[in-house]
C-alpha cells in the first residue's frame, strides 16, 4: 500500500516536470532560425500560393505560444500531431521504435551480461596482471568516439567483404525463409551491437568494479571476515548486496536510453532506428517529431529513476525505512 | 648580418611560396590528371521506340539489341526516403522519382534531343493551342482493366486541375487566370485547349495518368483524404499501375523493392515483353559517404559520384566490374548575385545603403566584378576540375542555350577601365574608391556549412581584391540567408545555386521577370505595385510572356536566346559554373546509353544483366 500511494506521488510530482520540459524545447525549438520552409522558397518552380499553403498547414502563421497550446492540447489527446511531410507521426514512430528496441535491448543485455561479473571479477582481483589488462581494454572502449569506431568497423566491413554495409535486413529479406530471415537480421546487427557494447561495457564494468572495491574496503566486510565466514559468503551475501544499489540507479538510466541512446552509431550504420529519424527531424525542424521524441524521452526517463526507486526499496532496507 | 640573412630567406620562401600557388592553379588547358574525365563523354545514338501492333495491341517496340530476362539492380536515394508513394502528391525529388517509377505519362523527353516523344500515347498533334493525344490501344492497368481516355480526363481534369495533391502543376499552367481544359473524344482520343497558345504546357504531359477506378473513390474523399491516399503506409497490393515496375516492398529508412510489371507495354525485338530485369531496388541511404561504401562493397550497381571520388573511381576502375561516365555539366548553376534593389523598406529605410546602391546598379560595375573573377581557376580548385565554367543564364545542357554567347577568361584590365568609365579610382594603397570618394566596400554572403560555395567565397574575394575592393565574406546560416534573400532583402553580394530545367526555360520565370518570387537580384515584395522596372527588366519580362506564347521550337528559340544575351550583357547574375554529372554503374549492366538529359537508366526497361566470365 505504502509502495503504491509513492508511486502515486512520484507521477504527480513528474506532471509539472513534463510540462517544463515540453514548454523549454518547444520554445527552443521555435526560436531556432530553422525554417522548415526554406528549401521550398529558393525552389524557382513552387509558386507563392504553395509556400502560402505551407505556412498555413504547418501553423507557422500563428505566435509561438498559439502554436505550444495547440501543440499541448493535442498531446493531452494522445495524438502527437503529423509531421512537416504530412504523415501521422505516431505512424512514424511505431515504424521505428521496434528496430531501435531490438538493438538497444541486445546491447544491454549483453553488456550487463558481461559487465556485471568482469566487475566483480576485476575487483576480486585487484592489482593482479588481469585487472590491469581489463583496466587498459575499458580505458580504451571509454576513450574512443563511437562514430569513429563505427566508421572504422564500416571499414572494416567493405575491405573484407565479410559483414554488410549498414541496414537492418538485405534486400532478398522477403525471399528467406524465417532462419534466413533470423540469421540476416543477426548478420545485420553484429557490426552496430559490437560498437555499442564496446561503449557501455566499459562504463559499467568499471562502475561495478569501483563499487565493489569500496565495499570491500569498508569495516562489516572486515567484521564479517573476521567473524571467520568464507570467503564466498562474505562475497554474496555482504559485499554484493551492497555494491548492486548505484547499479539499480543505472539500470534506471539504461531503461530510458532504450529508445534515445544511440544517435550517432545508428546514422553511421545507416540503421533504420528512432536515433536517425529524430535526427533528420530536428534539421528539419520538424516539430511534431522532434517533440515526440522528446516528451519520449523525458517519460522514459521519469519511469526509469521510477522503477530503479522502488527496485532499491525492494533491496535496500534502510531505503525502505528512512523514505517511504 | 645574420638577421639580414633570415629576412632575406623569408622573402625568398615568401615568393617561392606565392609562385607556387599561381603556378598549381592550372595550366593553360585547364587539363591536369584527373581531368581526363572531361574529355571522355560517350555518348550512343540511342534508338527510338518505334509502335507496334499485335493483336489489336500497340506495343512500344524497343530497338535496342535483345538482352537476358531476370536480375535485379539497386539504386540509391540520399535522405529519409519517400515520403508518399502517391506522384500527384510528392513535393520533394525523391517521393516524386520513387512514385513516378510506377506511372507513366503520355509522353516523355527523348534522352537526346529533348523533344517530346509518346509514351502511354501512340502519337500527339499540337495546333496551336489544341493538343490532340492518340492513346495506345489494347493497354491495361496492372490489375488487368484498360487505360483509355477516361483515366486521362479523369487524371487531367479531377486530379489536376481540381487541385488534389501537389499542385504545382496546376500553378505553373495557369494562363491570364484560366486553366486549360481536357475532353474525351473518343476513347483513345484525348483533347486539350489551353486558353492562349502556351508551349511549356507540352511538358506537362509527361504528368503520371492515374487509373480512374482507383483513385476516383479517394477524389471524393476530398483534398485532405487525397494527401494521405497511396503513402508509404499503404500496402503494396492496392498499388494499380501503368509503369515498368511495380512496388513489392517499402522498408522504412532501408528500401524500396519493385519488381517488374508483366502487363508492361514496351516489348523487345522479338515481341517479347520488357522490362528484363525482375527487380528495381532503391536503398535509402542517409548521407553520400555511406552510399560511396555501399557501392564498393557491392550492395549497390548505380552510384553518382563528386569532387574527389571521381578521381578515385577512375583509378579503381582498372581494375573493377564498374565503369564511370561523364554525364556532362548539369542543371545546376552556381553565382554571384548583386542586390540592385534602391527601395525602401515599410519604416522608410533603404534595404541596400545608397551609396552601395549606385555601385550595384551601375553596369560597368557588375562587369568589372564579372571580369575579374576567374572561372576556371574556380572550376579546378573547387570542383576538382569536374565542372563547366558557365557564362549564360541557361544551363550547358539546355536545349534552348545561346551557342553566340562566347566565353572569356579574367581580364583584370579591362575591369579596370570599366570601373574608370564609372569615375572609380584607386589611391596609392591600392584601395578603390567611387566618384564621391567613398570607399568600394561591401559584404559577400553564402551559406555556411556549404563548403563549395564557402570555397568558391574565399576565392571570389581574393579575385575582387585585385581590383582595390574590400570584400567581406560572411557565411550564414543557411535559413537566415533564404531570410535576407526573400524578406529583408539587406545584403550586398550573395553567392548561391539554383537548378534550371534544361528543356523549358518558363521554369526560369520565377526567378526572371520583374516580379517574381526569386528575383533576387531585385526583388519587389509579393503583391506590390513597384512602377520602377528596368529597362532591361522590362524586355526581360516581354521575352519570358512572349516565349511561352510562342509554340515553334525555333520561335521560342529566338526569344530565349534574347534573354540570355540580356542577362550576358547586364550581369545581373554573375555565372560561374556548373559542376559535371559522373555516375558508374556495373559492367554488367547492358544497353545503357548515358545521355546528358536522361542520365545512365533512362531506359531501365530496355537494361539487362549479362554475367561476363573473367
Amino acid at each position: 500500500m505504502q509502495i503504491l500511494k509513492y508511486i502515486l506521488k512520484r507521477i504527480l510530482q513528474a506532471i509539472p516536470l513534463l510540462i517544463i520540459v515540453s514548454m523549454i524545447s518547444f520554445f527552443i525549438i521555435r526560436l531556432s532560425p530553422v525554417d522548415p520552409l526554406a528549401e521550398l522558397r529558393l525552389n524557382p518552380s513552387v509558386s507563392q500560393e504553395t509556400l502560402q499553403k505551407e505556412t498555413q498547414r504547418l501553423g507557422l502563421d500563428k505566435p509561438i505560444i498559439i502554436q505550444y497550446g495547440k501543440w499541448a492540447k493535442s498531446f493531452m489527446k494522445g495524438d502527437l500531431g503529423i509531421t512537416s511531410n504530412g504523415e501521422k507521426v505516431s505512424d512514424k514512430l511505431k515504424e521505428r521504435i521496434p528496430n531501435t528496441l531490438l538493438l538497444t535491448a541486445i546491447v544491454i543485455f549483453l553488456t550487463w551480461l558481461a559487465g556485471i561479473p568482469l566487475g566483480i571479477i576485476a575487483a576480486l582481483n585487484w592489482k593482479t596482471p588481469f585487472d590491469r589488462v581489463l583496466t587498459v581494454l575499458t580505458s580504451i572502449g571509454m576513450a574512443i568516439p563511437s562514430f569513429f569506431f563505427a566508421v572504422l568497423l564500416l571499414i572494416f566491413a567493405v575491405k573484407t567483404g565479410w559483414f554488410p554495409v549498414g541496414g537492418l535486413t538485405s534486400s532478398d529479406f522477403l525471399e528467406k525463409s524465417l532462419f534466413g530471415q533470423v540469421l540476416d537480421i543477426t548478420h545485420h546487427l553484429i557490426l552496430p551491437v559490437t560498437v555499442l557494447f564496446t561503449l557501455s561495457l566499459a562504463g559499467l564494468q568499471r562502475q561495478m568494479r569501483a563499487n565493489l572495491l569500496d565495499v570491500l574496503d569498508s569495516d562489516y566486510v572486515k567484521f564479517a571476515r573476521a567473524k571467520g565466514l568464507s570467503e564466498f559468503d562474505v562475497i554474496v551475501k555482504h559485499a554484493l548486496r551492497n555494491a548492486i544499489n548505484p547499479m539499480i540507479t543505472l539500470l534506471g538510466f539504461e531503461f530510458a536510453g532504450l529508445l534515445s541512446g544511440a544517435a550517432l552509431t545508428e546514422y553511421v550504420f545507416q540503421y533504420p532506428g528512432l536515433g536517425r529519424l529524430i535526427l533528420e527531424a530536428v534539421m528539419r525542424s520538424d516539430i511534431n517529431l522532434v517533440m515526440a521524441s522528446l516528451m519520449m524521452g523525458a517519460i522514459m526517463l521519469i519511469l526509469g529513476n521510477l522503477i530503479a526507486d522502488i527496485l532499491l526499496i525492494i533491496t535496500d532496507p534502510r531505503i525502505r525505512r528512512g523514505n517511504v | 648580418m645574420k638577421k639580414l640573412g633570415y629576412v632575406l630567406l623569408l622573402i625568398i620562401f615568401v615568393l617561392c611560396l606565392k609562385s607556387c600557388l599561381h603556378a598549381d592553379m592550372y595550366d593553360e588547358k585547364g587539363v591536369k590528371g584527373e581531368n581526363s574525365v572531361q574529355q571522355e563523354m560517350f555518348f550512343r545514338e540511342y534508338p527510338t521506340h518505334i509502335t507496334k501492333n499485335i493483336d489489336g495491341t500497340d506495343y512500344s517496340q524497343s530497338q535496342t539489341d535483345v538482352g537476358k530476362f531476370g536480375g535485379t539492380i539497386v539504386f540509391s536515394t540520399i535522405g529519409e526516403g519517400p515520403k508518399t508513394f502517391n506522384p500527384f502528391n510528392a513535393k520533394d525529388n525523391i517521393s516524386a522519382t520513387l512514385s513516378e517509377v510506377m506511372y507513366d505519362g503520355l509522353l516523355s523527353t527523348h534522352p537526346v534531343t529533348g523533344q517530346p516523344v509518346p509514351k502511354l500515347a501512340k502519337d500527339f498533334t499540337v495546333d496551336g493551342n489544341n493538343y490532340i493525344i492518340y492513346l495506345r490501344k489494347g493497354l491495361k492497368w496492372s490489375d488487368g482493366k484498360p487505360i483509355t481516355a477516361d483515366d486521362v480526363v479523369f487524371t487531367w481534369k479531377n486530379i489536376i486541375f481540381d487541385g488534389m495533391g501537389n499542385t504545382s502543376t496546376r500553378d505553373s499552367m495557369v494562363i491570364d487566370g484560366k486553366l486549360p481544359t481536357v475532353s474525351k473524344v473518343d476513347d483513345y482520343t484525348v483533347k486539350f485547349t489551353t486558353p492562349k497558345p502556351f508551349a511549356p504546357f507540352i511538358r506537362n504531359l509527361s504528368t503520371p495518368i492515374a487509373p480512374k477506378h482507383v483513385f476516383e473513390p479517394a477524389v471524393k474523399k476530398g483534398t485532405e483524404y487525397f494527401d494521405g491516399f497511396l503513402s508509404t503506409n499503404t500496402p503494396p497490393d492496392k498499388f494499380v499501375i501503368s509503369g515498368a515496375f511495380k512496388i513489392k516492398e517499402y522498408v522504412p529508412a532501408q528500401r524500396v523493392v519493385y519488381e517488374r510489371n508483366p502487363n508492361y507495354y514496351v516489348i523487345n525485338k522479338q515481341d517479347k515483353k520488357l522490362p528484363y530485369l525482375d527487380k528495381l531496388v532503391y536503398l535509402i541511404v542517409g548521407d553520400v559517404n555511406n552510399e560511396v561504401l555501399k557501392f564498393e562493397g557491392g550492395e549497390l550497381d548505380v552510384i553518382g559520384l563528386q569532387g574527389a571520388n571521381v578521381s578515385r573511381f577512375k583509378e579503381l576502375e582498372k581494375h573493377s566490374n564498374f565503369k564511370v561516365y561523364n554525364l556532362g555539366p548539369s542543371t545546376g548553376t552556381m553565382f554571384v548575385t548583386m542586390n540592385l534593389n534602391n527601395r525602401k523598406n515599410a519604416k522608410g529605410d533603404y534595404y541596400v545603403n545608397p551609396i552601395k546602391q549606385k555601385w550595384f546598379r551601375d553596369k560597368n560595375f557588375r562587369q568589372a566584378v564579372d571580369y575579374a573573377i576567374d572561372r576556371k581557376n574556380i572550376v579546378f580548385n573547387i570542383a576538382n576540375g569536374l565542372g563547366a565554367p558557365l557564362y549564360t543564364a541557361e544551363s550547358l545542357n539546355s536545349i534552348y542555350l545561346n551557342k553566340n554567347l562566347k566565353p572569356y577568361d579574367k581580364d583584370i584590365k579591362k575591369s579596370e577601365e570599366l570601373l574608370k568609365l564609372s569615375g572609380f579610382y584607386k589611391d596609392k594603397k591600392g584601395r578603390l574608391f567611387d566618384k564621391y570618394g567613398h570607399l568600394v566596400e561591401f559584404d559577400l554572403y553564402t551559406n555556411a556549412g556549404n563548403t563549395e560555395r564557402e570555397a568558391i567565397g574565399v576565392m571570389v574575394k581574393q579575385d575582387l581584391e585585385d581590383l582595390g575592393m574590400k570584400v567581406n565574406f560572411k557565411p550564414v546560416e543557411f535559413n537566415t540567408l533564404v531570410n535576407k534573400l526573400v524578406n529583408t532583402y539587406d545584403w550586398d553580394l550573395v553567392i548561391m545555386g539554383l537548378t534550371g530545367s534544361p528543356l523549358e526555360p518558363n521554369g526560369g520565370k520565377n526567378v526572371w521577370m520583374s516580379d517574381g518570387t526569386l528575383h533576387m537580384f531585385n526583388q519587389r515584395p509579393a503583391n506590390s505595385n513597384f512602377n520602377d522596372k528596368l529597362e532591361w527588366e522590362k524586355q526581360l519580362d516581354k521575352l519570358f510572356i512572349e516565349g511561352a506564347l510562342a509554340t515553334k521550337f525555333e520561335d521560342r528559340k529566338r526569344f530565349y536566346d534574347e534573354y540570355q544575351k540580356i542577362a550576358y550583357e547586364e550581369k545581373p547574375f554573375i555565372y560561374l559554373y556548373s559542376p559535371l554529372v559522373i555516375s558508374a554503374i556495373r559492367n554488367k549492366f547492358k544497353n545503357i546509353y548515358p545521355s546528358m538529359l536522361g542520365g545512365l537508366t533512362h531506359n531501365i526497361e530496355e537494361i539487362y544483366i549479362e554475367e561476363t566470365k573473367k
